[in-house]
Order: C-alpha cells, then sequence, then structure tokens
C-alpha cells in the first residue's frame, strides 16, 4: 500500500468515526433517473466526466465500489474535492447521485476494443 | 491552394543581387586568407549567379532613362539599407519570416519579396501577431530553429506580447524584427507617429533576453548576430531588435559593411566538482529518481537520459516541457515515485518546489511536502543564470542540497561518467533487481492506463481517451508528432502512444496563454512538411477562438496538418474554478458555474469557420463512430498537402 493509499484510508476511518450520521445513515430509497439529473445539474461531469469515467481532474466513479458512506465521506469531508455541504445537496441528492454513478453500464473488456492497442 | 510566390515572376536573381555577388566574391578573396572559421567574415550571397536581363540592367542603371540626375535621387532608392539588413538575415540562416504587414517595415517587406525572392527566407502571411508569434514558438519546437516574426514596433509588438510571453516561459529563441521611426523629423503625420515609440521594445523587455535599436546598417548587422547568439545560448528565449524605417528605406550609401560570423556559444556544463558529488549522492542513494521538464533540446538529450537512468536503473518522471525519455521505456514512471525517492536529480525543472511540495486548491492554501522529509534534492539546470524580476513564472523558491548551474543535455555526458565511476561492484549488480521492479511496475501502470482508457469508450460526447485511440489507427504507420499539449485531454496522448523521438510530442506553451494552440501547431507543421513528418493537432476549441486565423495561414501557404479539435463547449477549467467558488461558499452549485465559461447558444460551428478560411473540413461529430472515417478522409487532403479539420465535440477532460 502506498503513503498516500494509507493515508486515505486512515482518513476515511477517522472520518467515519467522527461523522457516524453520514457513515452509517439508514439507506433509503433512492432513484437512478433523478440521480443522472441531478449529476448533470450539479455538474459532477466537470472532474468526473459525463459517464463517470474520470480523467485527470478527478478519479473514477462509475460503478464505484465504495459504500455510500463512504462516497458520502468523499463529497463532504475529505477535502479531496471541493466539500460539497447538506445545504447545497442534501442526502438525499447525493443518495440518488450515489445510485446513478453505481448503475452506470460497464464498459467492454479491454480484449474487445481492436483499438486500444499501441504496440 | 497556391501560395504568394506561385503567381508572381521570378526576381530571385536580379542586377542588384548579381552585382552584389560578384563583388562579394571579390571581397572574399581579398581577405580570406588568415581568418578563423569562428570568426569568419561571412560572404554577402551564395548559390549560382545568373546574368542580368536586359529590361534588368536598365532598371539598375544610375541614371534611368528620361530622368535628370537629380531626379532619379528624388525619385529612386539604388541600393536600399533593408536589402542589406536581408543579407544579414540570410546569413543568419533564417528560413521563415512570419509577418502581419505593416508599414514600418514596408522596406524589409520589400527587400525579403524581391530582392530576396522570398526564398529563405520565406515570408508567412499571418492574420495576427499573435499568431506570427507563435507560430516561430512552434516552428522552434520541431525545427530547433529560431525565426523572424516581422511586426510594427507599436500596435504589432502589443499584438504579440502574449506569445512573446509563452516563448519566454517555454525558453524558446526567437528574433523578433519591430519596424518603428525613429527621427521624429522623418515621420509622415498620422499613422507614423501612432505606431512609432521612443523604446518600442518596451512593452515585452520584462519577458525578453536582450533587446537593441540600431542606429545604422553596421549595427544592425553586429545587433542581429549578437540577437542570435543570446537567444541561442541556453537558457534560451526570445530577443528583439528595432528597425528604423528610414534606415531600411534609405539608400545604403558607399560605406562598406560587414557581416561578423556567427559565434555560437557552447552552452554551460556543471563544474566538475559538483558533478562528482552529485554522482556520489545518486550511487549512494536506495531509490534515487530523475525528475526532468525543459531538458531534452533533441534527439541526444534523449539518448543521454537513457543512459544516465539505466546507468543507476532509476526511475524519470517526465513533466513533458519537451520530450525528454521514451514513454515506453520501463523506467517511465509516474510522479507517485517521487513520495518514495531519498535522492531526487531534477534536470531543467523550471518548479522545483512545486515538484517536491504540494499546496491543494483548498480555502485555507496549506503546503505539504510531497516527497520524504529526508529526500535530498539535486538541481541542475540553467534557470538560475538568468532570471527577471517582474513576471512570476519562475515559481517558488526552493533550497536544493545541490545547485548546479549547467545546460541539462550538455551536462549528462559527464555526470553519467562520474556516475559509472562511482560505482562499486555491489551497487553496479543491484541493476537487475532494480531493473525488475519498475520493469514490473511500469507494466502494471500502462495495464491501469489501457483499463481506465475503456470508461465512457461509447460515450457521447467522445471520451478523450476514444479520441486520441481512433487518431492513432491513421498515425500508427507513419512517421507523426503530437505538436499540441495533451495535459487537459487527461494526458492520453503521452500515455497511451508510444513516444521515443524528440518530435513525438513537443510540449507545452510555457505561461498558459490562450491562443497558442493553432498558430504553434502551423509553425511546427511548417517545420515538419519537408521531413515527411504527421503534425497532429488535438486543439482545443476555446483556445481556438483565439487564433483561428492560423487555419487560413496553413491553407495559404500549403502546410499539411492534421487538427482534431477537442471540443467541450467552454472555457472547461473556468468552469470547474467557478464551481469550486460556488462549493466554498455553499450557493449556486446547480449549474451557475456555466455562466462566463459556456460557449454554447449558439454552439460555434469549428468546422464552417475553418472551411470558410479554404481548409477541408468535417463536423461536428458527436459519434465516436463517426470519428474514424472522418479521420480517413482527412488523412487523403494531408496526403496532398493541405491541411485538414475534424470538430470532435468531447467529455470535459
Amino acid at each position: 500500500m502506498t503513503q498516500v493509499r494509507k493515508c486515505l484510508f486512515f482518513t476515511l476511518l477517522g472520518l467515519a468515526l467522527l461523522f457516524p450520521h453520514v457513515a452509517f445513515a439508514q439507506e433509503s430509497e433512492s432513484d437512478v433517473s433523478s440521480g443522472k439529473a441531478l449529476y448533470d445539474s450539479f455538474q459532477c461531469w466537470q472532474c468526473h466526466g459525463y459517464e463517470g469515467q474520470g480523467g485527470r481532474s478527478g478519479p473514477r466513479i462509475a460503478q464505484t465500489a465504495y459504500p455510500y458512506s463512504v462516497f458520502a465521506i468523499f463529497v463532504r469531508y475529505t477535502n479531496l474535492m471541493p466539500a460539497y455541504s447538506p445545504d447545497v445537496l442534501s442526502d438525499a441528492q447525493l443518495r440518488d447521485i450515489y445510485e446513478f454513478v453505481r448503475s452506470i453500464p460497464a464498459p467492454p473488456a479491454l480484449e474487445e476494443i481492436s483499438k486500444l492497442d499501441f504496440e | 491552394m497556391k501560395s504568394d510566390k506561385d503567381d508572381r515572376p521570378d526576381l530571385s536573381m536580379d542586377r542588384r543581387k548579381f552585382l552584389s555577388s560578384a563583388t562579394a566574391a571579390g571581397a572574399a578573396t581579398l581577405i580570406g586568407a588568415g581568418k578563423t572559421s569562428a570568426q569568419e567574415e561571412m560572404s554577402q550571397v551564395d548559390g549560382p549567379v545568373e546574368p542580368p536581363s536586359a529590361a534588368q540592367l536598365q532598371m539598375e542603371d544610375e541614371i534611368p532613362e528620361g530622368y535628370s540626375a537629380d531626379q532619379a535621387q528624388d525619385y529612386f532608392v539604388k541600393s536600399p539599407g533593408s536589402d542589406f539588413m536581408l543579407d544579414v538575415i540570410k546569413k543568419i540562416g533564417i528560413d521563415y519570416v512570419t509577418t502581419n504587414p505593416g508599414s514600418s517595415f514596408r522596406g524589409i517587406h520589400e527587400s525579403i519579396v524581391n530582392y530576396g525572392g522570398n526564398q529563405a527566407p520565406e515570408l508567412l502571411t499571418s492574420v495576427h501577431e499573435e499568431q506570427a508569434t507563435a507560430m516561430a514558438h512552434g516552428y522552434y519546437k520541431a525545427s530547433g530553429k529560431p525565426l523572424i516574426p516581422l511586426v510594427h514596433g507599436t500596435v504589432g509588438l502589443q499584438h504579440a506580447c502574449m506569445a512573446v510571453y509563452n516563448a519566454w516561459s517555454d525558453r524558446v529563441p526567437m528574433i523578433i524584427l519591430a519596424g518603428n521611426h525613429m527621427n521624429v523629423t522623418d515621420r509622415r503625420a498620422g499613422s507614423e507617429w501612432a505606431h512609432s515609440a521612443q523604446d518600442c521594445i518596451r512593452v515585452v523587455r520584462d519577458y525578453i533576453k536582450w533587446d537593441d535599436q540600431p542606429v545604422s546598417l553596421q549595427h544592425f548587422s553586429e545587433s542581429m548576430a549578437r540577437a542570435w547568439k543570446i537567444a541561442m545560448t541556453p537558457p534560451r528565449g526570445p530577443v528583439a531588435i528595432a528597425i528604423d524605417g528610414h534606415l531600411q528605406e534609405g539608400e545604403r550609401g558607399d560605406k562598406k559593411l560587414r557581416i561578423p560570423g556567427l559565434a555560437p556559444t557552447q552552452p554551460p556544463i556543471g563544474e566538475d566538482g559538483a558533478i562528482a558529488e552529485a554522482a556520489r549522492m545518486l550511487v549512494e542513494a536506495e531509490n534515487p529518481i530523475i525528475v526532468v521538464d525543459l531538458m531534452a533540446h533533441d534527439q541526444t538529450g534523449i539518448e543521454r537520459l537513457v543512459e544516465l537512468a539505466e546507468s543507476i536503473q532509476a526511475p524519470v518522471v517526465n513533466q513533458y516541457g519537451r520530450m525528454n525519455f521514451p514513454n515506453r521505456h520501463h523506467l517511465s514512471q509516474g510522479s507517485g515515485v517521487i513520495a518514495e525517492a531519498d535522492v531526487i536529480l531534477c534536470l531543467e525543472l523550471n518548479d522545483t518546489w512545486g515538484t517536491i511540495n504540494t499546496m491543494r486548491d483548498r480555502v485555507h492554501r496549506e503546503a505539504r511536502r510531497r516527497a520524504r522529509s529526508d529526500a535530498k534534492v539535486i538541481d541542475i539546470g540553467v534557470k538560475d543564470l538568468f532570471i527577471k524580476s517582474n513576471y512570476q513564472n519562475f515559481q517558488r523558491y526552493y533550497a536544493s542540497d545541490l545547485s548546479i548551474a549547467g545546460d541539462g543535455q550538455a551536462t549528462l555526458p559527464s555526470l553519467t561518467e562520474a556516475v559509472r565511476s562511482a560505482m562499486k561492484r555491489s551497487r553496479r549488480s543491484s541493476n537487475s533487481e532494480r531493473e525488475s521492479r519498475w520493469q514490473r511496475e511500469h507494466k502494471r501502470s500502462y495495464v491501469k492506463t489501457l483499463d481506465a482508457a475503456r470508461y465512457a469508450w461509447d460515450a457521447s460526447p467522445i471520451s478523450t481517451a476514444r479520441l486520441f485511440s481512433e487518431i492513432w489507427q491513421v498515425a500508427k504507420d507513419r512517421d507523426w508528432s503530437l505538436v499540441s499539449d495533451d495535459k487537459l485531454k487527461s494526458g492520453w496522448g503521452t500515455r497511451l502512444w508510444p513516444m521515443s523521438k524528440h518530435y513525438h510530442y513537443l510540449g507545452r506553451s510555457g505561461a498558459g496563454g490562450v491562443g497558442y494552440g493553432a498558430p504553434a501547431a502551423v509553425g511546427a507543421a511548417l517545420a515538419l512538411r519537408d521531413r515527411g513528418i504527421l503534425p497532429i493537432n488535438v486543439q482545443a476549441d476555446g483556445d481556438m477562438m483565439f487564433s483561428p486565423g492560423a487555419f487560413w495561414t496553413a491553407a495559404h501557404h500549403n502546410i499539411p496538418l492534421l487538427t482534431v479539435t477537442h471540443n467541450n463547449l467552454g472555457y472547461h477549467q473556468e468552469n470547474m474554478h467557478l464551481q469550486r467558488m460556488s462549493v466554498r461558499r455553499r450557493r449556486g452549485t446547480d449549474g451557475n458555474s456555466l455562466i462566463g465559461n459556456e460557449l454554447r447558444n449558439p454552439d460555434i460551428d469549428l468546422a464552417k469557420i475553418v472551411e470558410g478560411m479554404g481548409v477541408w473540413s468535417s463536423g461536428p461529430i458527436h459519434d465516436p463512430k463517426d470519428l474514424g472515417p472522418a479521420l480517413v478522409k482527412a488523412m487523403d487532403v494531408i496526403d496532398q498537402g493541405e491541411p485538414a479539420f475534424i470538430d470532435c465535440i468531447c467529455q470535459p477532460r
């Protein structure tokens, strides 16, 4: 584990303990289509791309493997990205966005993309 | 499309040139003996000499038919000063002069097209001085040779300013000639006053290396030789000469004029003792790494860095100010290795502090050391040899453990030799283990890159990874050069395409001045045209709207250039900045950051813009499946020696 990853892991662990109301919040029903609309209007795509694919400005979030609680901590408390507070992006809205990015279909397998061959 | 010269009579060898060459030949015979090569005077004109025609002979008569001696003196100039100026420019070996025409340099303009036959240098028409200057920037990076942007000393140089600043920040040499009328009693009323200045170079003096305002032709001759020398001596950079209108347009006179020889300055090399100490530190380090930015002047620089890196199996982090190191070499690594290094060799970094530390864009800006606290830093480069005060592109001060003043490329051989001498057998034997480690890391990183490129593969707008993958399909079987920066396209060019040649990647603008992309690409394409190398410009839309006229220059002068836009319909960097401000202030986060930043309603039809300037174009393309066929058609156009343009609607980054 690199220093950066170690640091991130312990930061998230610490934040989860500091903000249990976010980290261990009861999951509620959410809406993928609403999440897509919110993803667009809150302009998550600016750093993460329209498909959540990420790039140099922000990491890939499509099909995120993080549970919602960790995802929410990233958005609200880590300062790794601009911190979206609950008064501008509610928990319900954030949860919809989370469901949307999780629902983004998997891309084709590498073997299926002949043009990704640069040898 | 025809160039300027196609429809004009061949005046490449007129009577004047014939006479001057004959004079020069005689003079060369007289002065030839006893000169050293570096100081040898240049002959005035080279090449075959044809006898003048009868009409030319008549034109060259002291007193043309039907005129008195006084009339002839009043009406005609027999041997204009700007002809001599052109002789000087030719002898310096300038291939092209980029310009937007202006009356303050009409004398030398006429000399270039008539006396010089518009060859070596050939005049290239730009529609803006900023573009003329950025073309010179791109040309140097693809050829290693400086050009002359020729501008009005006032309004033209004011237009050129930002491009000069880019060149200064990117250490790119060029010799700017600025027309000016110095003698107040000699100016026509009106524009000659508005277009004259007491000190016309002043507007760019903060970000050029040197300038002069010659008061005689001999002064001009010597200052041009000095200008070339200063511009080309590392750290390289732009220089400027004001050329007086009267000096250009008046008679050269009978006074004998000399053109001094060029005496290139050998680049500075790091001091031997310091190099030995640097070698000791590198050899004794457990995890030495090399970070490199503006180092390689040419292919030799790449080869020398490979030698050094392999000798100690140290990973190389290329910051891509230049193409410094093959990106498929197993020692080519990402910046993450900086955190693990115990000795960091910085080669021609403009920003050592920002390499060792980070400062994130947060409300409270706090610096954090990225490198280990005990890591030692060796800094080799020329940045301390020339620095100016006002503009702050020199970045934050860093107290390196060992700073060595010397040109990186020129210093590498002695450093590599010192490293080899300092290596003991045990250290040498550890190289194979290190090599295996970095091979594994390199492979892992590349697989990760390919994996990341899959995401949004079929998306519309088109993903930037797909954009570069599609372009690769038409480039891979040719010799090619990525003439545009790929940083704001998530770096897919340098991450995906195998790069090993110096011209495979030409780096960035230097100062981030917007409007660099298109004209620099055209300048680079010009340099690559005769070498049969395909120039590829992945063009940002916002940048393009500052200088679209560069595409007309490409069409007008038959410069083949493949341009594919990374059109994200706005100033995306600023979009992100405004969103960041909104989030910090907890307001307007749901859409207001587009205000002032998007280029929509109406969407700009970039393909139509360049089509109107005589460039083949296609687009806007939204579906990634349409991009490949458009590229194939574009290559047909390129193969006919013309520029081609595809507008591609893309993901933001």
